[in-house]
């Protein structure tokens, strides 16, 4: 078991964000959630990992959840080595597990799972936006997470760095046989890391499929999202 | 068209933005006692990071001293100059040392540092916070499953509590001696004269009602800035308005330990 969701509901304010949403995620598994902004993406990831509190349904997750977030949110005060070290020098049950040596290992061993070799005395200002969203997985991942959770991870990059991005993502779900959830409106990373996908809109599931169902088109969601048209159902006047 | 409807109305936003000042003010104060707490308890059950600790002290001794020594050392000087001259004149010049010891230790030494720290250290701890918070740093840190009080606030507060009597007591003493020396240009009087005079103004009592005072500071200044950058919200404006909101805070909070303290010690 990954991920299953519930009758999700939760309300800012007096506005439903989520609006009683259902889904499964299992083990192995990488479920990209698409929609528009200001659909309720982001907000399903926090629920999920607890940043948020939910106002009803159900969350059931197996293990340790990590979330890799859409600018990274490395710790600008500590270098590459000591912010992918970080849960295992600061949190409470691993802070006295591993030696100095050891974490130093498990430092390079998950740097170069992400390709990223020696850079473990830069400062994250001394990166780029791809390399700061690369560093991010190695730290995401140095605690072996059952579930990762990645908000729009290739918005704002360069088409070759999101194409990079994407085959990290396949390879970290191969490496940790974790379940992932990949929030994004970026058509290439849906189609390279899905393997299966739901619509939010205004906070509703409006299509739930496989990228192959998706192309189809054969909604008026599917139709609009994909070919981006003003013209649909969906208008983004809600905001 | 115009809107005649009642949440349109001057009457309406007026009352809602003192009700929203209200609970904000209200909902900071609890934040403070809850995080305050917080922080003690992981204090004293020794849930300590001594490297970031000794971290944040150089950085609360080193980079503020220039400053505090300026502020308090200044306004020192400018009080000797202006009494020096009169008290020789009317024959009290031997009390010239005693009254400005009396006077920066019971006072302005701990009230100029006070500002000096919130101004230096205070600020900077809040936009740093702040910064991490509007950037998700913060929420990356609970994520990762590690407290961000324990990493943030205990590291901050216990160099506020270490590092202020420390810098109180050079800030006082350069003020004391900058005292005599521009009691000296301003009046001729004698550095043996004024030094002698300070001894005489030094109170076992006073010193002690200070350090305390100057730990209380400590604590309060970082407390209440560490609590004001955590609850920042939205972008750079954020940042601002958090800074903002810490110094405010920690001003208006040392000013009123103050005037307890004067009112339990000295009344
Ligand atoms: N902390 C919050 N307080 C109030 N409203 C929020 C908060 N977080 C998100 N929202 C609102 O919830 C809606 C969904 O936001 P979000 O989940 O960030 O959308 P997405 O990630 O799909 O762009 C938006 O209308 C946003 O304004
Ligand atoms: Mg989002």
């Amino acid at each position: 078991m990954g991920i299953e969701v519930k009758n999700l509901t939760k309300k800012f304010d007096n506005k439903t964000v989520i609006n009683d949403i259902s889904f499964k995620v299992e083990s192995g598994e990488i479920l990209a959630i698409v929609g528009f902004s200001g659909s309720g993406k982001s907000t399903v990831l926090k629920l999920i990992c607890g940043l948020i509190e939910k106002d009803s349904g159900i969350i059931e997750t197996s293990g340790d959840i990590a979330m890799v977030f859409q600018y990274s949110a490395l710790i600008d005060s500590l270098n590459v080595e000591d912010n992918i070290a970080f849960a295992l020098k600061e949190r409470k049950d691993l802070r006295k597990k591993y030696t100095e040596r050891q974490i130093k290992n498990i430092v390079k061993e998950k740097l170069a799972l992400v390709g990223l070799s020696g850079i473990e005395n830069k400062y994250p200002s001394e990166l780029s936006g791809g390399m700061q969203k690369r560093v991010s997985f190695a730290r995401a991942i140095v605690t072996s997470p059952n579930i990762i959770l990645y908000d729009e991870p290739t918005a704002g990059l360069d088409p070759v760095s999101s194409t990079l991005i994407e085959d990290y993502i396949v390879r970290l779900k191969e490496e940790t046989h974790a379940a992932s959830i990949v929030v994004t409106h970026q058509m290439s990373t849906i189609m390279r890391t899905a393997d299966k996908i739901i619509m939010l809109y205004n906070g509703n599931v409006v299509f739930t499929g496989t990228p192959q169902d998706l192309m189809r088109q054969d909604t008026p969601y599917t139709k609009q999202f994909v070919t981006a048209s003003l013209e649909g159902p969906m208008t983004m006047l809600q905001n | 068209m115009r809107d005649f409807s009642l949440k349109s109305t001057i009457t309406y936003k007026l009352y809602r933005q003192i009700i929203l000042q209200l609970e904000d003010f209200l909902s900071t104060i609890g934040d403070i006692v809850i995080y305050g707490k917080e922080v003690l308890s992981l204090i004293f059950k020794r849930e300590l990071d001594w490297k970031a600790i000794i971290e944040q002290c150089a950085r609360f001794g080193v980079s503020s001293l220039p400053i505090t020594l300026s502020i308090v050392g200044m306004s020192t000087v400018i009080v000797a100059m202006q009494v020096a001259g009169e008290m020789v004149k009317q024959g009290a010049g031997n009390y010239v040392g005693m009254l400005v010891t009396i006077l920066t230790v019971r006072e302005e030494g701990i009230i100029m540092s006070g500002f000096a720290i919130i101004s230096m250290i205070g600020s900077s701890i809040a936009s740093e916070i702040a910064t991490m918070r509007v950037t998700e740093q913060i929420d990356a840190i609970k994520v990762l499953k590690v407290n961000p009080i324990r990493y943030l606030f205990v590291p901050r507060v216990l160099s506020g509590i270490l590092m202020m009597p420390p810098v109180l007591v050079v800030a006082s003493l350069v003020g004391i001696i900058g005292g005599g020396v521009a009691a000296h240009l301003a009046s001729e009087l004698s550095y043996r004269a004024y030094f002698e005079s300070v001894w005489t103004g030094l109170f076992i009592k006073d010193i002690n009602v200070a350090i305390l005072k100057s730990i209380v500071f400590g604590f309060t200044i970082a407390l209440i800035s560490c609590v004001c950058g955590y609850n920042a919200k939205g972008g750079a404006r954020g940042v601002g308005i958090a800074t903002t909101k810490a110094v405010v805070w920690s001003f208006v909070g040392i000013v009123l330990w103050d005037l307890l303290f004067s009112i339990i010690f000295f009344f």
